[in-house]
């Protein structure tokens, strides 16, 4: 499980469901959750959450450009290490906010020809970041 | 041939073991369950006889049933009972002499029933009297009757108590292992084997038969 | 309404330990005392059935005193009004089942309620059978009725599952729930089986080294309300099984056994048998109509 320490900066509701933007060190996260400030009392604005994904969510793109993909929670990172599997592969990346691992296949690796010391983008769904307390 | 030490031992020995069995049953529950400090030392004078030379115990015996001293003044003033050279003054030394062969077995018994029993019988509402006569001793029978038969058996084969506190009177002390002794001492060896042979033979039978109990052979076989 | 208020100090094989505990139980409550062994929870329904003394404490049953170390009162196991099933059942074994049963009879009180009990627990098949040739639910069935025969209005289940396997125990629950409603009893669970606690009880007390550190509901005590993500189950660790650079999670969730991918960080702090929570987004899972 990835885990960074982000602040809120803006809550837009909807019914139950509520967008929440973030931000870990400059980089902005979005995520979509099933609670609002009335059922979860620390969604408030300013408020310090835990910002969650799983690795195998995380997706790499090269040569991203930022208005390219709908994709809103982006991380520049650089690969650290590889750890190539039959199937899967675990990538250890370096970025501003610290350390992202990442789990794609190994077909994605050879196919993105992906490198140590490649510069990477790394991508979350906004419905697929969870906050914690 | 003399039945009369023979006839004499069994009967010791039935109410020694009767007298062991009222007494034994509230001495080892208490032994089992008591958290007083003194138990130690009541475990340890119950166990003595296990050790300690039937000579020494008999000597002491002797001294304190004597009508020379105090309890057995006593005794002999105000109850008008005379334990020194009687019946009566060898179930005493009996008793005293077979108390761990009852208690021991009964008390391991006790012991290894899960304490959940008692307890589930208290919450049930019964009394502790109630408890031990209806949960308790139906569950521990085989530890019961293993104390009732070594005691009835090792009554059967006391000499120096019985020498010491009853001496050899024909037909009220002078019991089977007694006899044996005096037909050995006079050269009569045919008797002697006599006695010494029905004893072997009904001692090997009552062990035998708690081992059959005991070790389940008896339920299989009545099955 | 039960109020349980009890001070001992406890010789555990972990050393010494000071049980104090202040309980409030509702009339028709089901509560569980939940804590890790040795945390105390056997010693609090002991004390309340009087089978040990605190040196300090207060019970009082629908405002009848059982205990009060201030002036002295401190009913006999025997006086205390209640049903205690044993984690080892404590049947007889010289007495068949229906003789279990109706030695729990009180003087005087008719033979009807055995009749009752025989009929409720669905003992009819095995009454004259002894305890040594039932299986363990069968035996907990028989141990459960027993305790009931005397209509107690305040039930303790001392880990009453722990030995029986999955299916069984789900049934002996639904045994349980059933007596719960159908004597309208107030009672109190000890356990450490978190399916088994949601399942069945309103209420929990979290015991720790013979304090309690949380009350509440249980599922949210169980389902961490810190985290966002809506798609939880809490269960147990049975398989870790590396598979690449992944691990292959296997959780047992009540009956349900689920697979949960992690990485070789998060696996190297888990164990078989650890109780975990798994979570989801609620955008994730499929749903399908069976």
């Amino acid at each position: 499980m990835n885990s960074f320490t982000g602040e809120i900066t803006a809550i837009e509701q909807e019914e139950s469901l509520s967008l929440i933007s973030l931000r870990v060190g400059e980089t902005p996260f979005t995520t979509i959750v099933i609670d609002t400030p009335d059922t979860a009392p620390y969604l408030r604005v300013g408020n310090t959450v835990q910002v969650l994904f799983k690795e195998s969510e995380v997706l790499i793109g090269k040569d991203i450009n930022n208005n390219s993909i709908s994709l809103q929670n982006k991380i520049a990172c650089t690969i650290k290490a590889i750890e190539q599997g039959k199937l899967l592969s675990k990538l250890e990346l370096e970025s501003n906010i610290g350390p992202v691992v990442s789990i794609i296949t190994t077909n994605a690796v050879e196919q993105l020809q992906l490198k140590v010391a490649n510069v990477v983008m790394a991508m979350v769904k906004t419905n697929e970041i969870m906050l914690a307390e | 041939m003399n039945w009369a030490p023979l006839i004499l031992t069994f009967e010791l020995a039935l109410v020694t073991t009767i007298i062991l069995l009222l007494i034994s049953v509230p001495l080892a529950y208490w032994l089992a369950y008591s958290k007083l400090k003194i138990k130690p030392f009541i475990e340890a004078i119950v166990s003595m006889p296990l050790v300690l030379p039937p000579t020494v115990l008999g000597f002491y015996l002797l001294l304190a049933f004597s009508p020379s001293y105090f309890l057995g003044a006593f005794l002999q003033k105000w109850l008008h009972v005379k334990l020194v050279f009687s019946f009566a003054g060898l179930v005493v030394a009996s008793v005293i002499y077979s108390l761990p062969f009852m208690v021991q077995p009964v008390q391991a018994g006790l012991r290894a029933l899960p304490d959940s029993l008692r307890e589930a019988s208290y919450i049930l509402g019964k009394s502790k009297v109630e408890t031990l006569f209806r949960v308790l001793l139906p569950n521990i029978k085989g530890s019961v009757l293993t104390g009732v038969v070594l005691a009835f058996a090792h009554t059967i084969g006391e000499f120096g108590v019985v020498l010491m506190i009853g001496g050899s009177i024909p037909g009220r002390t002078r019991v089977a292992s007694i006899a044996i002794y005096d037909e050995v001492e006079s050269m009569n060896y045919s008797l002697a084997n006599t006695y010494s042979l029905i004893l072997f033979a009904v001692t090997f039978c009552i062990l035998l038969s708690v081992y059959l109990i005991n070790g389940g052979y008896v339920n299989r076989f009545w099955k | 309404m039960i109020r349980i208020n009890l001070e001992k100090q406890l010789h555990s094989s972990g050393g010494e330990m000071q049980l104090q505990v202040a309980l409030q139980i509702k009339q028709g409550e089901f509560v569980t005392i939940y804590g890790e062994s040795g945390a105390g929870k056997t010693s609090i329904l002991r004390m309340l059935a009087g089978l040990l003394q605190p040196e300090r404490g207060l019970v009082e049953v629908n405002g009848k005193k059982w205990l009060d170390t201030a002036n002295g009162t401190n009913l006999k196991p025997q006086q205390r009004k209640l049903g205690y099933v044993f984690q080892d059942y404590a049947l007889f074994p010289n007495m068949t089942v229906r003789e279990n049963l109706l030695f729990a009879l009180e003087k005087h009180q008719p033979k009807d309620s055995v009749n009752e009990v025989v009929e409720l627990m669905e003992l009819n098949d095995m009454q004259h059978r002894y305890p040594a040739t039932l299986s363990g639910g069968q035996r907990q069935r028989v141990a459960l009725g027993r305790a009931l025969v005397q209509k107690p209005e305040f039930l303790l289940l001392d880990e009453p599952l722990s030995a029986l396997d999955e299916s069984m125990r789900a049934r002996l629950q639904d045994y349980i729930l059933k007596v719960h409603q159908t004597f309208n009893l107030t009672t109190i669970l000890v356990s450490h089986d978190v399916s088994e606690i949601l399942r069945m009880s309103e209420r929990m007390f979290v015991l720790k080294e013979g304090k309690i550190v949380q009350v509440g509901a249980p599922d949210a005590i169980f389902s961490d309300d810190s985290i966002s993500g809506k798609f939880r189950l809490v269960g147990t660790i049975t398989k870790i099984q590396q598979n690449g650079v992944v691990y292959i999670i296997s959780v047992l969730a009540g009956v349900n056994l689920i697979k949960v991918v992690a990485t070789a960080e998060e696996a190297a702090t888990m164990a078989t048998g650890d109780k975990v929570m798994v979570v989801s987004k609620a955008f994730n899972p499929l749903i399908k109509k069976l």
